[in-house]
């Protein structure tokens, strides 16, 4: 813009100072913009679309997963955060308005309310996280806990990080001679499981001794489900006896995917401050709104998301 | 003056070369034909240091033994040429270096939609190219381009050689990713919105719907890539388990998620080649272009068909027997418009007046070339025969016809095409001749080679092939065909540094290159060469590219030039 | 189906030895090998009569159209539906029928017959494991000829793919599935097995042999494999080390070269000496002895199997996987007699004296028994 202003001032008057210099009108400016914009949207949703599956593939292989996870997610914070987002986004739409009939002042306000609405929605996100962490539920393999366990998730001398190797039973176990080979490779479907996991071969070692003990599931159930009879809330969640194997996994994919959609949030934010700097400088007019028009747009995709991920994770 | 700049003709004023001088007047440049330059210059440059290590592997190769590389450094090897190929330099290529260059002159305009973010997105494909770097200084990796998981994220203490540069190397992919994105989306809404009036679609020239199919798979397939390589990076980091087994992962929910973008990610890199061919046949048989309308639709068929076959890449992983069926079923359709794009060369060439250029030697080379990697195609989209074919060197040959042998011959025949307008220099024709003749029969030598290779079941990725591993009968065979494998790849090495040679060279002692030297009819050949910095003083007069009969040979420049032209300037 | 391809096949079967595939295919040693070689065969006919007619016309273009520049083209029509479709339509046919061949000849593939004989397969980097459900385990694949073989896959690690050649088959190793794959020898004979899937560092040396035996030759040796060790005289228990060795050969070599792992030649010397020296520092020496780590050498060899990653040798990574489970203890105390006789082996393994043949050991110890009976 700044080439184009310098380059053409002397010989065109009629250009305004915003139309680059490979562009016949501001029409056509807009026009392209807006449907870059509009791609760009595209490629977004397409980003998330790849979590979706990711997240359909997972709810329908193991459904118990989002069943004992989601009790563990704060419904009334993310119910506060769909409603922080849809009215910014309503602001947001407001200021377009705002833009296109050059009320400077509304313009400002309602970017200013839009920006607060996004980090309103980062701040309950972050009590959310931490509250999360405080119970011990990280995104990652430290979280990969089984019932019944010392709490020591985030004690990397102990645990964290030391891979398990998975093991095959047949191969691991000396194979019993008498049974026939059909049966062998049941047992052998059935230990595995369909994710393959052998929760023995997360035991590590140390000094010959095993450092886990893995309490059998009734054992477990009957402590632990006597010791919290009468209490309303949901229990820890590691000592929660309908804590199917795997529960991990159904927190790294709220990560992965709030995780991202918060950093498309942090984003809007520096895109909001942006137009404000620029609205306060009086960029914007009913001739001149693109770039409100196109962060309208990218805020709200950003909304549009969070609707989807809200019941997704949090209702159903 | 008019509003767009300086006047036209490179002799009355400045060219985009001399507009401006100093390191950063390239370095922050909007100029899409300077950017274009830039990305030409990086890719080649990328280009180099994968085909050292594809000579590295073939030296390993020659004889048995680990007598070159030991099996730890062939892996990083291999996983280093594959990457760098694919992501440096096959996948921006033709679109980004050809195409910024080229297209927004053949459309007519000014330059692309969004300058900047033109600019932008060089500098994503820079930052990705230093993550490679990085990968390489910190420790280098052997996962194979494919980063199959659960290999690719395996500890470093555990069973494998080099691991470090795996969150580099995901990362520097990443960021490659988005400067892909952003190159097509600046496409797509350049051809859509900066057309100049006359240019409709059905005027443009081919290589401008190749782009734009490819702009578009740019788009719609690069975002999944996107999303898998940062799942994978935190899977690697902090052990998410999404594609941990261990962890109640899948693996092959990976590879799924890795082929939805990476055999689209195949027709990011042939289609534009493709464009390319359609334009060098033309111009350089003097003839319009067959079947035009079928040439772009069969363009737009491959965009949209190449995002339904990824399956086939995973007929042996263990998904069901029934998918394997539909993406075969799938598989075939995409063979159909490329045959039609065959035939509709054929068919151009039929009665035209053709000049054996050097750019027409490439444009046959990758007839000849591709037909043999597309008609192998056919050996490996069939399930029965692709159980036995897949991830052995049918499949290894297979993909190098299509890749460097189509692609990237393609892209060698545009480059010399586009030369003189590039430069504004010509280039040793004779030298051009013998380069391309060397690169092609060093091409097939080192390739045909493999098909055979594979079929007699040979793996790929394999660092030997010694008698005590494979048995003395077939290390009589494998070796045999090895040997003669790695010779033609030296051929061939020397083809490109004999080219290397005489481009350099042209720079600095070419011929001043005439305004049209071969005889084009698309807009860039209306502009001086090279093009001055706004491309056109004026909107140019769009007609149809492909009619050459208003061009005439001018013996004194060298070149062609409009009738018209002649007659209103009176030289 | 029977295909002139597979009739061909029947009658080479009854003539002996497996009949080489068309077009530098490998030799045809299964039911399933002849038929995708007829697909092959065909489709490479199509390939070339494709590409024949299209280099051709190149050529004979290029000669004939080759003008000086500045000659205008003659020209031609710039389009022609009629025969743009019919390009289109024909290409089309020919690929719809290669696609239904094709996909005939993978369901046969894929289906396997019902009361085939199952062998379980055990994937690791980098070797094979084959378990037979008489309970012996060997590394190197035995199947009856004639008889149809279900191979039942599971990976400990990371991706592989069991590819054989000859039998055209290939099916990767997926870890947390099982996958199975199966097949019908027709031929007696000794064929390779690679890994095809990349799977780290050895890779290319992830490959064993399918031996296929007529079916008394195969009951014999797989119940052999599943009793040798028992029959085996205790103060000779290194004749077996050799045929141990081969699932360890891919790391260790026995000449004092380095691989993967340390090399075996003076490795025993070295433990005894207590010289060897671990990556954290500490000397064997130091570990070995009463209430220490390690009891004796022996039991250093012992858990170095069956807890590789406890400690390590200087110099190398814990590449090593642990074989707790599939050596037996009396397996391991063989490999220790082994590594304590290295010098009665050669370089490769084989025994200087014929005597120490494994299978001559246990021949006469079969003679011996059957003699007391």
């Amino acid at each position: 813009m700044p080439e184009a202003q310098t380059h053409d001032k002397e010989h065109d008057h009629d250009r305004p100072w915003f139309l680059g210099h490979h562009w016949e009108n501001p029409q056509q400016q807009f026009e392209a913009g807006k449907l870059g914009m509009w791609l760009f949207l595209a490629t977004e949703v397409l980003l998330f679309g790849g979590l979706f599956v990711g997240y359909s593939v997972w709810r329908g292989n193991h459904p118990e997963l989002f069943q004992f996870g989601s009790k563990y997610l704060n419904t009334a914070m993310g119910a506060t955060n769909t409603v922080v987002l849809i009215c910014s986004s309503l602001t947001m739409a407001w200021a377009v308005t705002a833009a296109q009939q050059n009320k400077q002042k509304l313009l400002k306000i309602m970017l200013t309310l839009t920006l607060a609405g996004a980090v309103t929605f980062l701040v309950i996100k972050y009590f959310e996280y931490t509250h999360k962490f405080n119970e011990g539920i990280y995104p990652g393999i430290s979280f990969y806990q089984q019932p019944g366990e010392k709490s020591h998730y985030w004690d990397k001398s102990m645990v964290a990080f030391a891979r398990p190797t998975w093991t095959i039973p047949v191969a691991n176990v000396a194979p019993d001679l008498t049974m026939p080979m059909s049966e062998m490779s049941t047992v052998a479907a059935a230990a595995t499981g369909p994710a393959g996991f052998n929760a023995a071969a997360l035991e590590t070692v140390e000094g010959g001794e095993a450092l886990i003990h893995t309490p059998t599931p009734e054992e477990a159930t009957h402590a632990i489900a006597l010791e919290h009879a009468d209490v309303d809330q949901p229990m820890h969640h590691l000592q929660d006896p309908l804590r199917p194997r795997d529960a991990h996994m159904f927190f790294n994919i709220y990560f992965m995917m709030t995780g991202l959609h918060g950093i498309h949030v942090l984003l809007g934010i520096f895109l909001m401050g942006w137009l404000l700097y620029r609205a306060n400088k009086g960029h914007f007019s009913d001739k001149y709104f693109t770039p409100i028009d196109l962060g309208g747009l990218y805020w709200h995709v950003v909304d549009l998301i969070w609707i989807f991920l809200f019941p997704l994770f949090y209702l159903i | 003056m008019s509003i767009y700049g300086d006047s036209t003709k490179a002799s009355s004023g400045t060219n985009y070369l001399t507009h401006t001088r100093g390191f950063l007047s390239w370095a922050l440049t909007l100029d899409h034909k300077r950017i274009g330059v830039m990305y030409l210059v990086s890719v080649l440059t990328a280009f180099f240091f994968a085909g050292m290590a594809a000579m590295a592997l073939r030296l390993e190769l020659i004889a048995p033994g680990e007598w070159f590389l030991s099996q730890d450094n062939y892996n990083q090897m291999f996983t280093v040429h594959g990457a760098l190929m694919v992501f440096l330099v096959l996948i921006p290529a033709v679109p980004a270096a050809m195409g910024n260059f080229v297209l927004p002159i053949m459309l007519g305009a000014k330059d692309v939609a969004f300058p900047r973010l033109n600019l932008f997105s060089y500098w994503l494909w820079v930052t990705g190219a230093l993550f490679f770097v990085l990968a390489l200084l910190t420790g280098g990796l052997d996962t194979g381009w494919t980063f199959y998981t659960p290999y690719s994220i395996e500890g470093d203490d555990h069973m494998s050689g080099a691991m470090g540069g795996v969150i580099p190397a995901l990362t520097g992919a990443f960021v490659l990713g988005f400067s892909s994105i952003f190159t097509g989306l600046n496409f797509i809404v350049t051809i859509h919105r900066l057309r100049p009036p006359g240019m409709t679609w059905f005027r443009m020239p081919l290589f401008l719907w190749a782009i734009y199919a490819t702009a578009i798979i740019q788009v719609m397939a690069t975002p999944i890539l996107g999303i898998t390589l940062a799942l994978l990076i935190v899977e690697r980091a902090f052990g998410i388990g999404i594609f941990n087994p261990a962890l109640g992962g899948d693996p092959v929910l990976y590879q799924h998620f890795f082929w939805f973008y990476s055999h689209p990610a195949v027709y990011i890199m042939i289609l534009p080649g493709m464009g390319i061919i359609s334009e060098l046949i033309s111009v350089h048989s003097h003839k319009h272009i067959f079947g035009y309308r079928f040439i772009a639709f069969s363009s737009v068929a491959i965009a949209i068909f190449g995002f339904l076959v990824w399956g086939h890449h995973m007929f042996t992983s263990g998904q069901s027997p029934l998918m394997n069926i539909m993406f075969s079923a799938i598989t075939f359709s995409v063979s159909i418009p490329s045959a039609i794009k065959v035939f509709n060369w054929l068919a151009t060439l039929y009665k035209g007046s053709i000049s054996l250029n050097t750019p027409m030697l490439y444009a046959l080379s990758f007839l000849f070339i591709f037909t043999i990697g597309g008609l192998t195609g056919l050996h490996l989209g069939t399930l029965a025969t692709d159980i036995h074919l897949h991830d052995t060197y049918f499949v290894v040959a297979h993909f190098h016809y299509v890749m460097m042998g189509s692609a990237m011959i393609a892209m060698f025949g545009g480059l010399h095409h586009w030369w003189p307008k590039i430069t504004g220099r010509m280039y040793n024709e004779t030298l051009g001749r013998i380069a391309c003749g060397l690169v092609f029969f060093g091409f097939n030598a080192t390739f045909f080679t493999q098909f055979i290779l594979g079929s007699k079941g040979m793996p790929r990725r394999y660092a030997d092939y010694s008698a005590e591993l494979m048995g003395a009968e077939n290390f009589e065979i494998f070796h045999f065909w090895h040997f003669w494998s790695t010779i033609g790849s030296f051929v061939m090495a020397l083809g490109f540094f004999l080219m290397l040679g005489y481009l350099v060279h042209s720079m600095f002692k070419g011929r001043q290159a005439p305004d049209n030297p071969w005889g084009g009819g698309s807009l860039e050949w209306q502009c001086s060469s090279p093009p001055p910095h706004d491309n056109f003083s004026e909107p140019p007069t769009v007609g149809d590219c492909y009619d050459y009969s208003m061009l005439e040979w001018d013996e004194k420049i060298q070149g062609y030039h409009r009738r018209e032209e002649a007659a209103t300037s009176g030289e | 189906m029977m295909t002139p391809a597979s009739f061909i096949s029947m009658l080479a079967l009854a003539a002996g030895s497996p009949p080489m595939g068309p077009f530098g295919m490998p030799e045809q040693a299964s039911t399933i090998a002849a038929e995708i070689d007829f697909v092959y065969q065909v489709i490479t006919w199509v390939c070339i009569f494709f590409f024949v007619l299209i280099v051709f016309l190149i050529v004979v273009f290029v000669i004939k159209y080759s003008k000086p520049p500045g000659t205008k083209a003659e020209g031609t029509a710039t389009h022609n539906t009629p025969l743009e479709v019919a390009w289109t339509v024909i290409p089309l046919i020919l690929v719809i029928g290669i696609f239904y061949v094709g996909m005939k000849g993978y369901i046969n593939m894929r289906n396997a017959p019902l009361g085939a004989y199952e062998i379980n397969v055990i994937a690791r980097q980098w070797s094979w494991q084959f378990n037979y459900p008489n309970g012996a385990t060997i590394s190197e694949l035995k199947v009856p000829r004639g008889r149809d073989i279900k191979l039942i896959m599971s990976s400990q690690d990371v991706l592989h793919s069991l590819f054989i050649p000859s039998f055209r088959v290939k099916q990767d190793v997926v870890p947390g599935r099982l996958v199975t794959l199966w097949f019908n020898a027709t031929h007696e004979g000794e064929y390779d097995l690679y890994c095809a899937e990349y799977c780290g560092q050895q890779h290319s040396t992830m490959l064993t042999k399918v031996l296929v035996l007529e079916e008394d030759e195969f009951a014999r040796q797989i119940e052999e494999d599943r009793v040798f060790m028992d029959m085996l005289p205790p103060d000779r228990l290194y004749v077996a080390g050799p045929r141990l060795y081969a699932r360890c050969k891919s790391c260790h070599s026995l000449d004092g070269s380095t691989m993967t792992g340390p090399t075996w030649k003076g490795l025993w010397e070295k433990t005894v000496s207590g010289e060897t020296v671990f990556t954290d520092g500490t000397t064997l020496k130091d570990l070995i002895g009463e209430g220490k780590m390690f009891m004796n050498p022996e039991d250093y060899i012992m858990q170095s199997i069956a807890n590789p990653q406890q400690k390590i040798v200087m110099n190398f990574t814990g590449a090593m996987p642990t074989f707790q489970g599939m050596l037996s203890p009396l397996e391991v105390m063989a490999l220790t007699d082994f590594m304590k006789n290295l010098d009665k082996f050669d370089e490769k393994g084989v025994p200087k004296d014929p005597e120490d043949e494994l299978q001559r050991v246990i021949d006469k110890a079969k003679e011996a028994e059957e003699s007391s009976n």
